[in-house]
């Protein structure tokens, strides 16, 4: 536990150096700002008089909508750009953590201590996940205390939303120690991860449409495949989506299956474990 | 703490480095072997590349061994137990600059296992002891490099190790901070500390070390106290009159190593009765002894000659 402690400590004393972290929590404090800002409801007795989302009334069908519409449409629109803030954000927070950690005359003084290689990484993973989490858990939560203060209407589901950023930033995070176990780089962990992104894009948008379009059945049944096999960031955006608006179903956000949660948590599982595996064969 | 007891232990250390396929294997390390008992010094010598920090390494389980063992206090170094009570001071360290002193030691004694009482009692005199009382909370990228080095030997003795491996620890620091770290050392050792030193600064070495192997083309190339190291080449000054190129040519064809230096000569013999017989000639050519003294060898002199030394390893 100590070890842990020692790595959180190291990380978060290097974020605040470094000032990763006060730009981390100044951005997002400009982004709740924004929030703040662009959402104006006026509330008469319980009721909405009327709505404005970034200075625009919102009418639906030329009617005003009911106040959790309102609430729902917001959550769904921030969630989305938290998700994907939030997620570019804690890569580029926390990349450097393995390349800078293996710097020649850097690794021996953490591997010449009485730890084994395995609890050293995965201390530096837990660190730099509880680093992009505080980010996640400030976004979310000042947001949703903005909209309960605003309106009275608390949505947990919005909150438990960041769960599943969590999981996704988790996922990405692992692919970065692995790139960054392999090629002691940060610019190089950083490009490949937000690279990974893209893919995961392309590969959402072509699997199961490129059989007209492709002449080769295994070219069409490798990217078919590669599909399972990248994390499904896109999918799962679309999943924060569709749980925040949950209870307003007639929306009819398409929900990712549990298949994309469980092909992505094997994705970094296994890039977690081949990250292990790299750091404990490395000669330093 | 039983004063013999063998707290570093390397049997026949043997590694290659492979590097692109086709190409031949590098042999870093030929079967070295060597202990270090507790309260003693030791220094590892060798030229660049004659496989001193790849030993370290695979003592401190950064490196693996391609054939042999190496044990901590009897532990296998594979085994992360084995570097619980080892502080490591590597040559040109980074630690971390964003840190301060305080929190450097904190840190990396935690990693050791420290708790937070221990640190509190820990880290003020230790900081006094290499001199950076008044640096604690400044952060290290405002260090000398003197000051680092100190700082680095701060946080190898953190956790109160009983081997100590340092790689070049007077690196960088002026001479009176040398003569610190020297007695800082001889202290540990004094208390039972292990001390395995890998330095270029021979000078230092003789200084401080018991005990040193030295090491050539990954193999040990002598190994034993410093006082046996340097007897090893016994040289001798004489004074005498007269002296001419004859005399000095007569010399040389006993086998005798013949230098003039500021007005006297230096001999490199291989015993007594060889100096006997220099001296015996001497006189039979008439000539007068008028001083004869025994000249050290330094430890650098025997580094030289070893390092210089083609054939097979002692």
């Amino acid at each position: 536990m100590r070890v842990i402690w020692a790595n959180i400590e190291d990380v978060w004393r290097e974020a605040a150096a470094r000032w990763t972290l006060i730009t981390y929590f100044i951005l997002s404090t400009i982004f709740i700002a924004v929030f703040a800002s662009a959402v104006n409801l006026d509330i008469v007795d319980g009721a909405l008089a009327g709505a404005k989302l970034f200075g625009q009334d919102v009418v639906m069908n030329g009617n005003m909508p009911g106040i959790d519409r309102v609430v729902a449409i917001a959550e769904l629109i921030f969630s989305l750009i938290i998700y994907a803030f939030s997620v570019l954000l804690a890569v580029f927070a926390t990349a450097h953590l393995v390349p800078r950690m293996q710097e020649k005359g850097t690794v021996d003084l953490y591997l010449s201590r009485p730890v084994s290689r395995p609890l050293l990484l995965l201390s530096r993973y837990v660190a730099g996940m509880l680093l992009a989490a505080s980010n996640v858990i400030y976004l979310i939560l000042s947001i949703w205390v903005i909209v309960a203060w605003k309106t009275h209407i608390f949505n947990v589901r919005f909150r438990l939303a960041g769960v599943i950023m969590l999981f996704v930033i988790a996922v990405l995070l692992a692919f970065a120690f692995l790139i960054g176990t392999i090629t002691s780089s940060t610019g190089v962990s950083i490009m490949s991860t937000y690279a990974l992104c893209l893919l995961s894009l392309f590969l959402f948008v072509a699997h199961g449409r490129l059989d007209a379009v492709l002449s080769h059945e295994w070219l069409v049944a490798f990217v078919n495949g590669m599909y399972w096999v990248v994390p499904k960031a896109w999918e799962l955006g679309g999943s924060v989506a569709a749980y925040v608006t949950g209870p307003l179903s007639h929306m009819k956000i398409p929900a990712p299956g549990l298949s994309a949660f469980v092909s992505t948590g094997i994705f970094g599982l296994v890039c977690l474990s081949l990250a292990i595996w790299r750091f404990q064969k490395k000669e330093f | 703490m039983i004063m013999t007891e063998t707290l570093i232990e390397v049997r026949g250390l043997r590694k290659e480095y492979v590097s692109r396929v086709g190409r031949p294997r590098i042999t870093a390390l030929d079967g070295i072997d060597f202990t270090v008992r507790a309260g003693e010094l030791f220094g590892l010598l060798g030229p660049n590349g004659a496989g001193k920090t790849t030993t370290v390494k695979i003592i401190l389980g950064l490196t693996a061994a391609t054939e042999g063992a190496a044990f901590i206090g009897g532990i296998p170094v594979s085994n992360p137990e084995s570097r619980r009570r080892t502080g490591y001071l590597p040559e040109g360290h980074k630690i971390p600059n964003y840190l301060t002193a305080r929190q450097a030691m904190a840190i990396f004694g935690r990693m050791s296992g420290m708790s937070s009482n221990d640190l509190k009692q820990r880290v003020s005199p230790l900081l006094e002891r290499v001199g950076l009382a008044q640096w604690g909370d400044i952060r290290i990228k405002k260090f000398s490099k003197g000051m680092t080095q100190r700082l680095g030997l701060a946080c190898a003795l953190v956790h109160r190790p009983n081997v100590l491996l340092l790689d070049e620890p007077t690196d960088g620091v002026d001479p009176v901070g040398r003569r610190e770290i020297r007695d800082l050392l001889r202290e540990e050792a004094k208390n039972g500390t292990a001390v395995l030193l890998n330095s270029h600064l021979l000078s230092e070495m003789e200084l401080t070390c018991d005990r040193a192997a030295v090491l050539r083309k990954g193999k040990v190339a002598a190994e034993g106290t410093i006082e046996e190291l340097t007897r090893r080449t016994a040289k001798y000054q004489m004074i005498a009159t007269p002296v001419d190129e004859s005399l000095l040519t007569m010399f040389r064809e006993t086998g005798a190593g013949v230098e003039r230096v500021n007005g006297h000569l230096e001999l490199s013999v291989n015993d007594l009765e060889h100096l006997n017989a220099l001296v015996d000639g001497l006189r039979a050519r008439g000539g007068m002894l008028k001083e004869l003294s025994q000249l050290r060898s330094t430890l650098e002199d025997v580094f030289v000659d070893l390092v210089r030394t083609e054939g097979p390893t002692a």
